[in-house]
């Protein structure tokens, strides 16, 4: 075995063939989950009963959950259960017809969802109560003074904390290859089952996930330089 | 669902699972170890911001938080030997190929912490007042003699709480490690279910296990933390 340039290049033409379908992964995955955490957060922070209790438990014993097990397990009761499920619903669609990646996005949405929740929910500590009286004295209705006063506000303390959960998905993307999703890594390696040897697929994979991971770096470092402005107006 | 899932095959392999928790902690133990030595040394090269050397940690960095651990541990898996193979071969006698598979994963995961870990404490390092450096200079230690004993144990105060999640992050990571074939509580639960044809209670035993085991230790990191705020 050796590394050979020119399967290099084969794995990484695969690999940018594929990148799609992970950028996909990431970026649908981190928007509904930003707004569902967002949801969360806000009914934790307001203390709503039943709901607050709820979710502060499930969210606490699912950070406690790996991704690749919460996947395989998904993946296992969705294989075991979707029979029965199909005929009591009358769904005539084959489970072969269904494509695997669907499970994929239920594990990282709701992963996703919980780590979202918990930095929203520190955001929210960072905002002084001034805001939402501000909101009030101007007679603004409680959603009105989230949606225009506190969530505006919390968006540059969010960014850092959105950066890390955003790479962070980027790289959990890559765990659905274990549930035949043939995304970035599987789509590189694809050239290398010709040859029977992997390292170049894996090499290649990894070069395009770098490459992807800094230009989200990127992206962050001038959200991050716009973001701030309003505050340096506001303090001098 | 009867059929699918018995509480008392549940029962039945719980044991059997969890007797493999050892080989998890057997990686996170390792990885945490030399992942924390290894991670100094990046924070303080980083810091002292040596000219070449500066710039290739920064890659090692970037490369490490950019790529999924999954994809490193399999560099580690099928470039190691391939590197380095002929040189221990011919200086050592041994044959990389051979080896067990755990000894890649905890190579990965050990580079993969001394950038997530060696971040972490360049962070904390950079957060203790120079003030006290001085303080150390003043009384007449050495630049090595302040470092650990003045900077380093209040660095060591502030970075305790990343340095919890970050040990729960591992745990959580050693899931990954039955794609190479290592029988950890995921690889047997996999191989139990192969073996009987009932798959479900494995994984389910599996996640009853990951979760008690990470809200323990992210427990026994709150003690600590309290323990030290004192």
């Amino acid at each position: 075995m050796s590394f050979g340039i020119s399967n290099f290049l084969d794995s990484l033409k695969s690999a940018f063939l594929y990148a799609p379908v992970t950028l996909k992964l990431t970026f649908i995955t981190f928007v509904i989950s930003l707004i569902l955490g967002t949801i969360v957060a806000t009914v934790r922070y307001y203390k709503i009963p039943v709901l607050s209790q709820f979710f502060s438990v499930f969210v606490t014993v699912y950070m406690g959950l790996p991704t690749m097990v919460a996947l395989i397990l998904y993946n296992l009761i969705f294989m075991t259960f979707y029979n029965d499920v199909a005929k009591a619903l009358n769904i005539n669609i084959p489970i072969t017809d269904i494509n695997p990646i669907i499970i994929g996005y239920f594990t990282l949405i709701l992963g996703t969802t919980c780590s979202i929740s918990e930095s929203v929910r520190g955001a929210f500590r960072g905002i002084s109560k001034i805001q939402y009286e501000a909101g009030y004295s101007i007679g603004l209705s409680k959603v009105k003074t989230l949606t225009r006063i506190i969530y505006p506000q919390m968006v540059p303390i969010l960014l850092p904390g959105l950066q890390n959960s955003l790479i962070g998905l980027l790289k959990a993307s890559n765990l659905v290859s274990a549930i035949a999703v043939v995304e970035i890594m599987t789509g590189a390696l694809l050239p290398s089952l010709l040859y029977y040897s992997y390292l170049e697929g894996y090499v290649a994979a990894a070069l395009v996930y770098w490459l992807i991971g800094a230009f989200i770096e990127l992206l962050a470092y001038f959200a991050e330089k716009n973001s701030g402005k309003y505050l340096k107006k506001g303090t001098v | 669902m009867g059929n699918y899932f018995s509480f008392e095959r549940f029962i039945y392999v719980f044991p059997k699972i969890i007797s493999n928790v050892s080989v998890n902690f057997h990686i996170v133990f390792w990885s945490m170890l030399l992942g924390t030595i290894l991670a100094v040394f990046v924070a303080v090269l980083r810091l002292k911001r040596i000219p070449v050397i500066g710039q290739i940690l920064g890659v090692y960095i970037s490369f490490m938080r950019g790529t999924p651990l999954l994809v490193q541990m399999m560099i580690a898996f099928y470039g190691i030997p391939i590197v380095f193979g002929s040189l221990f071969m011919n200086a050592f006698g041994i044959n990389l190929n051979r080896i067990e598979p755990v000894i890649f994963v905890e190579i990965a995961i050990i580079l993969n912490e001394g950038a997530f870990l060696g971040e972490i404490f360049r962070g904390a390092i950079t957060s203790v007042p120079y003030i006290q450096t001085e303080a150390g200079y003043s009384i007449g230690m050495t630049g090595a003699q302040t470092f650990t004993r003045i900077v380093l144990p209040q660095a060591f105060k502030v970075a305790i709480p990343h340095y919890g999640v970050d040990l729960v992050g591992v745990f959580q990571n050693t899931s990954l490690v039955f794609t190479l074939g290592v029988v950890d509580i995921l690889g047997k639960a996999k191989t139990l279910g192969a073996a009987t044809g009932h798959t479900l209670e494995g994984y389910v035993a599996a996640t009853v296990i990951y979760i008690t085991f990470s809200l323990l230790l992210k427990g026994a990191f709150i003690l600590i933390e309290k323990k030290l705020a004192d």
